[in-house]
C-alpha cells in the first residue's frame, strides 16, 4: 500500500548467521536481505526449520552467544546496527523503539504478576512513569486491544484468561510505548480461527493508527494474503523469492513458492489430489551444496544441485533465486498443449 | 485439470445402506466428583450427540478447541466410556460389551493422533510399534509378521528397512506415516483420524492428506475426522458435523455446508477463515468474545452469547435439531429468517492463471521423475 512512505524503518543486509564457530558448518541464516517501511507489513513464511523465528529472535538480540554466531550482516534500525549493539543498548530499544510478540501466549506472561503490572512495567522502565500513571496506561492499552471489562482485568492474572485474552495482552504489552517496529512470530498459531480473525484485524487497525512497522513470522499462506504488503519465503535459511503480496501470489516464480501454494487444499471446490513437495527440509549439518531446494525441486539441473542460484530481479521488488524461474521455460511440448 | 474424479464423490446418503457407526444421544460429563472438601466442577464436554457414518464416506468433526470434537471421536471408539447414550458399530450396541469383546473388536477399529512426537513409544522400533496389533490379533508371526510389517511401511510409503530404527530417527511426517501403518496393522474398517495433520507443516500435510485419501480408496475405509481447519475439511470430507460447546449445531454434505450455511456459528467459522489471495481481502464482521467455559454452558441456545442473531426465545429455550428433506440437520430457532446472513461474499476469489499453469508444469515434471528417469 505506502509506497511513497517506504523509508526503511528496518533494513537487514547480507545477514548469514550459525549455530558453530567450526567453518565447515554451513550458515543456518544465510545471506538474508529485507527491509520494512513504516506502516508497513512484511511477511517472513516457511515451514519448520527454514530460519525464520532464528531471524526474528536475532534481531531483538535473544540468541545466547555462544553458540549462535552472526557471520555476516547488518540489521540497521534506528540509525543503530542492531547486530552490533552491547546488551545494555538493547535492553533500552526492546520493549521501547521495538517490540516481540511471541507464539506461546501461554508460555510467554510471567504467571506470578499481574497482568496490569506486566503490561505498567514496561512503561516504566522505559518512559520513567510513575506507579499510578503507568497502571493507567496500561488501563488504556487494555482498552485499546478491545478486552472486555478492563478495569477488572487489569489485577487479573494470566491463567485466569483464554488463550485469545493474553495473545491480546501480548500485543497490548508490546505496543504500550508505541514501537516504532514490531516484531510476532506466529502471533495466531495457538489461536481458533474465529479468534485469529479478531486479532489480525486488531493489529491491523492498530498499525494504521500508530504506522507501526511489522515483521510477520508465519506459516500461514492464508495469514500472508490476509495482512501482508511485501513477503519473503524462506526455505532451509536463504529467502528463495521476495516481493509484494500481490507478486507472490499472481506471479508465483520459485517452484519452492509453486508448490506450496499447490500443496495448501482449497476452502473452495475440491479440484483433485493436492500438490506435494518431495521428501523433507534438510537437516542443518547436511545443507546442500548449491541450491537447498534442488534435492527436492522437480526443476533441478547439475547446475542447480552445484551452484547457489543467484537472486533475479523479475520487476519492482520482486526478486527470485532460482536459476530455472520461470518455469514455463522447462514445459515439455505435451504440457504446451495442454495449457494452450 | 485432469483431476481423476473420486468413485465417492458420486456416493450420496440416499442409498440406504446400514451405517458403520452410529451416535445415539451421546453424552459424556467429566468431574463432579466430590473430593475431601469440594466437589470438582463438572465439564459437560458432549451433550446427546447423534449422528450415523455410512461405509466409504469421509465424516469430518469441526470446531474449535473445547467444542468437545476430540471427546467425541473417542467416545466413538470406546477409548473412554460414555457418561449417558449408546454407540451402535454395524447394527451392534458396543456401549456395554466386555473387555474381552471390544479388544477383539479394536482390531476394527483404529485411530491416528494429533502428536507425532508424542503417539509413538520411544523405547521401541519401529518393527515392534507396526508388530504389536498384529501380535496381538495373532495375525500373522515369525518371518510373516515381519513380511507383512515391511509390506505396511511399504503402504505408507517408507523403506521396509526402516523397520529397525526408533522414532526419533524420524521427521514429523514420517512419524505421522508410521502411526498410519501401526493403525492398518489390524486391517481395520474404520480409522479416526484426531488432528492427523495439524501438526505438520504445510507440503508434509499435503503427502500425509494424499495418502489419506489414497489409502481410504484402496483399502475401502470409513474415516472420521476431527479436525478444526476448515481448509483440510473441504477438501477431505464427505459429510461435516459442526460443533459448539458439546453440541452438534449442524450437520451437512460438504458442499452444502462451505456453499450455504445454516447455522450462525458455521456462518461465523467460515467467515473468520483468512483470505485465499490477496484480492479476496474484505472487511468481515468478526465473532466476538470467547468460548464459554464448558463447566458452565449458558443456558437456552448455547451460542446465543456470541450470535449475532440473538433474540430473547434463545436465551430461555434449547433449539431442538430439525432435519431437513435433503437430510441436512441444524439447530437454531431462526435458521430459515437468517439463511441468508452467511453468503455474500464468496470465500474464495480466483486462483491467478499464472500459478495455475506453473502448477501445471511442476506436477508433471514431478510426475516424470517419479517414474524413474
Amino acid at each position: 500500500m505506502s509506497r511513497e512512505e517506504r523509508r526503511p524503518v528496518l533494513e537487514v543486509s547480507g545477514f548469514s548467521l550459525k549455530f558453530s564457530r567450526a567453518p565447515e558448518v554451513p550458515n543456518l541464516v544465510d545471506n538474508v536481505s529485507f527491509s520494512v517501511g513504516a506502516g508497513e507489513t512484511l511477511c517472513v513464511v516457511g515451514e519448520s526449520g527454514c530460519g525464520k523465528s532464528v531471524t526474528s529472535l536475532a534481531l531483538m538480540g535473544l540468541l545466547p552467544s555462544p553458540p549462535a554466531h552472526i557471520v555476516a550482516g547488518t540489521a540497521q534500525f534506528d540509525g543503530k546496527d542492531l547486530f552490533r549493539q552491547s546488551e545494555r543498548e538493547l535492553a533500552d530499544i526492546r520493549g521501547n523503539r521495538m517490540s516481540m510478540i511471541f507464539q506461546e501466549p501461554m508460555t510467554s506472561l510471567n504467571p506470578a504478576f499481574t497482568i496490569g503490572e506486566q503490561i505498567a512495567e514496561s512503561v516504566r522502565r522505559h518512559r520513567g512513569k510513575s506507579r499510578a500513571e503507568a497502571r493507567e496506561e496500561a488501563l488504556e492499552m487494555l482498552r485499546l486491544v478491545r478486552i472486555p471489562a478492563p478495569e477488572k482485568r487489569l489485577d487479573a492474572y494470566p491463567h485466569e484468561l483464554s488463550g485469545g485474552m493474553r495473545q491480546r495482552v501480548m500485543i497490548a504489552m508490546a505496543l504500550a510505548n508505541r514501537p516504532q517496529l514490531l516484531i510476532a512470530d506466529e502471533p495466531t498459531t495457538a489461536l481458533d480461527v474465529t479468534i485469529q480473525a479478531q486479532v489480525l484485524s486488531l493489529v491491523k487497525n492498530l498499525q494504521a493508527e500508530t504506522g507501526t512497522a511489522m515483521v510477520l513470522i508465519t506459516h500461514d499462506l492464508g495469514v500472508v494474503a490476509e495482512v501482508a504488503d511485501h513477503v519473503a519465503v524462506m526455505y532451509a535459511g536463504r529467502i528463495v523469492e521476495y516481493g509484494t503480496v500481490s507478486d507472490l501470489f499472481d506471479d508465483p516464480q520459485h517452484p519452492y513458492t509453486i508448490g506450496l501454494m499447490g500443496a495448501i487444499p482449497s476452502v473452495g471446490k475440491r479440484e483433485g489430489p493436492l500438490a506435494t513437495i518431495h521428501g523433507s527440509v534438510p537437516s542443518p549439518e547436511q545443507m546442500p551444496a548449491g541450491c537447498r531446494f534442488a534435492p527436492r525441486c522437480p526443476f533441478a539441473d547439475e547446475r542447480c544441485i552445484d551452484q547457489a542460484p543467484p537472486d533475479k530481479l523479475i520487476d519492482g521488488t520482486h526478486r527470485v533465486a532460482c536459476w530455472v524461474a520461470p518455469v514455463e521455460l522447462c514445459a515439455t511440448p505435451r504440457t504446451k498443449e495442454v495449457t494452450a | 485439470m485432469n483431476t481423476p474424479a473420486s468413485p465417492l464423490e458420486g456416493a450420496t446418503i440416499d442409498t440406504p445402506k446400514p451405517p458403520v457407526i452410529e451416535a445415539r444421544a451421546l453424552t459424556k460429563h467429566f468431574g463432579g466428583t466430590r473430593h475431601l472438601f469440594a466437589r470438582t466442577p463438572t465439564v459437560y464436554a458432549v451433550n446427546g450427540v447423534s449422528f450415523a457414518v455410512q461405509q466409504g464416506e469421509t465424516f469430518a468433526i469441526v470446531g474449535e478447541s473445547g467444542c468437545g470434537k476430540s471427546t467425541l471421536g473417542r467416545l466413538l471408539l470406546r477409548l473412554i466410556d460414555a457418561t449417558e447414550g449408546r454407540v451402535i458399530y454395524q447394527g451392534k450396541d458396543i456401549t456395554q460389551i466386555d473387555a474381552a469383546s471390544m479388544r477383539k473388536l479394536r482390531r476394527e477399529m483404529q485411530i491416528i493422533f494429533q502428536d507425532p512426537f508424542a503417539s509413538l513409544n520411544p523405547g521401541m522400533t519401529v518393527g515392534q510399534i507396526i508388530g504389536e496389533p498384529i501380535a496381538l490379533h495373532g495375525l500373522a508371526h515369525g518371518a510373516a509378521r515381519a513380511e507383512r510389517v515391511a509390506q505396511l511401511l511399504r503402504t505408507v510409503g517408507l523403506q521396509p528397512a526402516y523397520a529397525d530404527r526408533y522414532p526419533h530417527e524420524f521427521s514429523g511426517g514420517q512419524r505421522q506415516r508410521i502411526g498410519i501403518a501401526r493403525a492398518l496393522a489390524g486391517e481395520p474398517k474404520l480409522i479416526v483420524g484426531d488432528e492427523p495433520v495439524s501438526a505438520l507443516d504445510v507440503s508434509v500435510q499435503a503427502q500425509v492428506i494424499n495418502l489419506l485419501e489414497a489409502l481410504k480408496q484402496d483399502l475401502g475405509l470409513t474415516l472420521i475426522m476431527v479436525a478444526h481447519d476448515l481448509a483440510v475439511i473441504r477438501h477431505m470430507s464427505d459429510r461435516v458435523a459442526v460443533m459448539y460447546l458439546g453440541e452438534i449445531v449442524e450437520l451437512a454434505q460438504v458442499d452444502d455446508l462451505f456453499d450455504a450455511p445454516l447455522h450462525p456459528y458455521t456462518q461465523a467459522l467460515l467467515r473468520a477463515i483468512p483470505a485465499s489471495t490477496p484480492a479476496a481481502r474484505r472487511e468481515r464482521p468478526a465473532l466476538s468474545g470467547d468460548l464459554p467455559s464448558p463447566t458452565a454452558p449458558p443456558p437456552g441456545c448455547r451460542f446465543h452469547t456470541r450470535c449475532p442473531h440473538a433474540k430473547p426465545r434463545c436465551k430461555d429455550e434449547r433449539p431442538l435439531s430439525e432435519t431437513l428433506p435433503e437430510g441436512r440437520q441444524v439447530a437454531c430457532h431462526f435458521w430459515r429468517e437468517i439463511q441468508n446472513a452467511g453468503g455474500g461474499t464468496p470465500l474464495v476469489a480466483s486462483v491467478s492463471p499464472k500459478l495455475i499453469e506453473r502448477l501445471g508444469i511442476y506436477r508433471e515434471r514431478q510426475a516424470l521423475a517419479n517414474s524413474g528417469v
